[in-house]
């Protein structure tokens, strides 16, 4: 009975292929490339993962202009080698997209491959500035690029009405480059001082008291949490009662504890979300999903973009009702405005980047808790 | 003018903290002619055992914040003092006869096996002091707003070297110290016990170190483990400014570099004070090899 049962269940799924053969016209096959094996595998796994949780979802309501999507996975392993393969297989195999890849070298591996076969490409753990500086008609990503924190700090710094703002970084790449990104975007005017301290030491009062020579209304700092620390806590001591921002390097709860809950107050900075930081209706009830089917979330932000990816190219689809690429590629960079993703809206410029709101603003509340800003 | 007074200040404080570290520096060197890098990671170990003592024992709520912060310093100072005295027993005494460099190696390593020991019992996140410990008072001085922290934290350092001063140039100990600097071979044969001399030295040299690592921690409130290589770095060069094997050489050195970091920092840029202060730092030695104090020594041929 049992060895019936396995010919059974056999023939059904062998049928079913077949079926699914012979419909092929009426899905919209769309491509994952992800690092399932290697050792960025845990990342490619949430990304496949949570797409097919979204695929699910989209045709379970029906599809996107009557036809069913079909996810079509393909491994890069984290290597430009195995990612060129992959991204080959996947043009041959018909997609009208893809969603990936993890890591901006593995990207580059395939992005020529797909711009070639005119497929479109959404990038979503790829972060190196010049992947978008080609000029490649069919690439777009999810993910930030490594120069826009500055952009976003910017823009918090003129948002919040600030006239007289101090730059201080530490001479990190990271934060050097965070600070002079920064400096870019701001009115020259408005930029009263800009200079680094050195990281590692534990007296910032003359770097403290030389700023406040300059009667600024912020001082941004762009370095790591441990000197912010310092410098909230002796600021509070010289009795100075400036504003103070970070950025993603001051998120961590060590800044507090070495500030003290009092001298930390109203700090904030800019940093993106974590997967525990998404909490629109939407966001949550994926993730809720997610969470049922694999019992934990996602483990990082990275494979969140792919759901975006995912969501973004079903918008274009639906949107355009057209699967030629050079409508579904006009539409993601011109037409589509603050569409909401898992992330934050989602919008791209005309390089492909992304451009929706997605730094978000954090504060240190009176319990010395991070509270993100709405 | 204000910001200027506020630099010296900022200057002075700062140049307390190196002075103090200095004097242990150049004790060392004035009696063994050895470079005791061990020296800084010796004030972490101050800095790290005032913060489990503070904790595990609550000194401040049982005796009140003043006397149980002197008990705390008192316990430090003692314990760093072993430290160093072990410090001098296993890796330096074994090296007495051996050509200096090999003591120099040791004292490198030394300062390795401690900068790692550190990190694996207190572990390598930074820790930080209990908040609201000391008082934030600040005085006003000729318009000038000073924490009165600062000014104790300045005084403490100023009357520990007065005292190690008037230590060595005016007591019987003292003298004998001064006496196996000079010639210890000749000191023992005055009948100076010159091991006994080094072991004092190795004691009192980290034991003001220490000191000065439980006041780091107490003021500036976060300590990690590799801060001793860069205050020790400091205090070094604030040896060798004044003059190194000189102890009030090792005084205005640690001033005179606090003051010259601060103030490069505020008239020149934040970013090149290092920079500004090693400058400085050469320019003096051509000028004055020796060290500002230093006494000019005739090589023996």
């Amino acid at each position: 009975m049992k060895k019936f049962m396995r010919v059974l269940a056999f023939g059904l799924v062998a049928s079913m292929m077949m079926t699914s053969g012979a419909l092929a016209a009426d899905t919209i096959k769309i491509g994952l490339q992800a690092p399932l094996t290697g050792k960025y595998a845990s990342e490619g796994l949430d990304m496949k993962n949570l797409v097919e949780i979204l695929a699910a979802k989209v045709n379970a309501d029906g599809g996107v202009n009557g036809k069913q999507i079909e996810i079509i996975a393909e491994d890069d392993a984290f290597d430009p080698k195995t990612a060129a393969l992959a991204a080959q297989r996947l043009v041959t195999s018909g997609v009208v997209a893809v969603v990936g890849t993890y890591g901006s070298s593995i990207t580059e591996a395939a992005q020529d491959i797909y711009d070639e076969e005119d497929v479109i490409q959404i990038a979503t753990g790829s972060t190196m500035v010049r992947l978008t500086e080609k000029g490649l008609a069919n690439f777009f990503r999810t993910c930030p690029r490594d120069d826009s924190q500055g952009a976003a700090a910017a823009q918090v710094l003129k948002d919040r009405g600030y006239k007289r703002i101090a730059i201080l970084h530490d001479n990190s790449s990271y934060a050097k480059g965070l600070a002079e990104e920064t400096r870019k975007l701001l009115d020259d005017k408005t930029v009263v001082f800009y200079d680094a301290l050195n990281p590692g030491e534990q007296d910032y009062n003359t770097i403290l008291t030389k700023i406040k020579g300059f009667n600024p209304d912020v001082i941004f700092y762009t370095g790591y949490f441990n000197e912010a620390g310092l410098l909230l806590r002796q600021k509070k001591e010289m009795k100075w009662d400036v504003a103070m921002m970070g950025g993603d390097a001051t998120n961590n709860l060590d800044l507090v504890k070495i500030a003290g809950n009092d001298a930390a107050k109203g700090f904030f900075f800019v940093s993106p979300p974590g997967v525990n930081d998404l909490t629109s209706p939407f966001a949550k009830d994926i993730l809720d999903k997610y969470k049922a089917e694999y019992s934990v979330l996602p483990a990082s932000i990275w494979s969140v973009f792919a759901g975006d990816a995912f969501l973004a190219i079903v918008e274009a689809l639906r949107q355009t009702d057209s699967t030629d690429p050079e409508v579904l590629s006009d539409y993601l960079r011109n037409k589509m405005e603050e569409f909401p993703g898992l992330t934050g809206t989602i919008a791209f410029d005309e390089k492909g980047d992304r451009s929706g709101k997605f730094y978000r603003v954090s504060e240190v509340n009176a319990n010395g808790e991070f509270v993100m800003l709405p | 003018m204000e910001e200027f007074f506020q630099q010296l200040t900022n200057g002075l404080a700062v140049g307390g903290i190196y002075a103090l570290i200095a004097l242990g520096y150049t004790m060392v060197y004035g009696v063994l002619k050895l470079i005791n890098f061990a020296h800084g990671d010796l004030f972490t170990i101050g800095a790290f055992l005032g913060l489990t003592l503070l904790t595990s024992l609550g000194l401040t709520d049982s005796v009140g914040p003043v006397a149980g912060l002197l008990v705390l310093a008192v316990m430090v100072v003692v314990l760093v003092g072993v430290v160093g005295y072990l410090l001098e027993r296993i890796a330096y005494r074994p090296l007495r006869t051996s050509p200096r460099l090999s003591a120099v190696v040791s004292a490198l390593g030394a300062s390795i096996f401690f900068q790692n020991a550190i990190m694996l019992i207190w572990g390598a996140r930074p820790l930080v002091y209990p908040h609201g410990l000391l008082p934030n008072i600040t005085v006003d001085i000729f318009g000038v707003e000073l924490p009165l922290i600062r000014i104790i934290m300045f005084a403490i350092s100023v009357l520990l070297m007065c005292g190690l001063y008037y230590l060595t140039h005016k007591t019987r100990i003292g003298t004998a110290i001064r006496a196996a600097a000079i010639d210890q071979g000749a000191a023992k044969l005055m009948g100076i016990d010159v091991n006994r001399v080094i072991s004092l030295v190795f004691m009192i040299g980290p034991a003001l170190g220490g000191a000065a690592g439980v006041m780091v921690g107490l003021y500036y409130g976060q300590i990690n483990f590799t801060m001793g290589w860069l205050y020790g770095l400091k205090a070094f060069t604030a040896a060798i400014l004044g003059g190194i094997g000189n102890i009030p050489g090792a005084m205005l050195g640690g001033l005179l570099l606090g003051v010259v970091e601060s103030l490069g920092a505020a008239y020149i840029s934040i970013a090149w004070k290092d920079a500004i202060s090693f400058l400085v730092l050469i320019l003096i030695l051509i000028v004055r090899p020796t060290g500002l104090l230093g006494e000019r020594v005739a090589d023996k041929v």
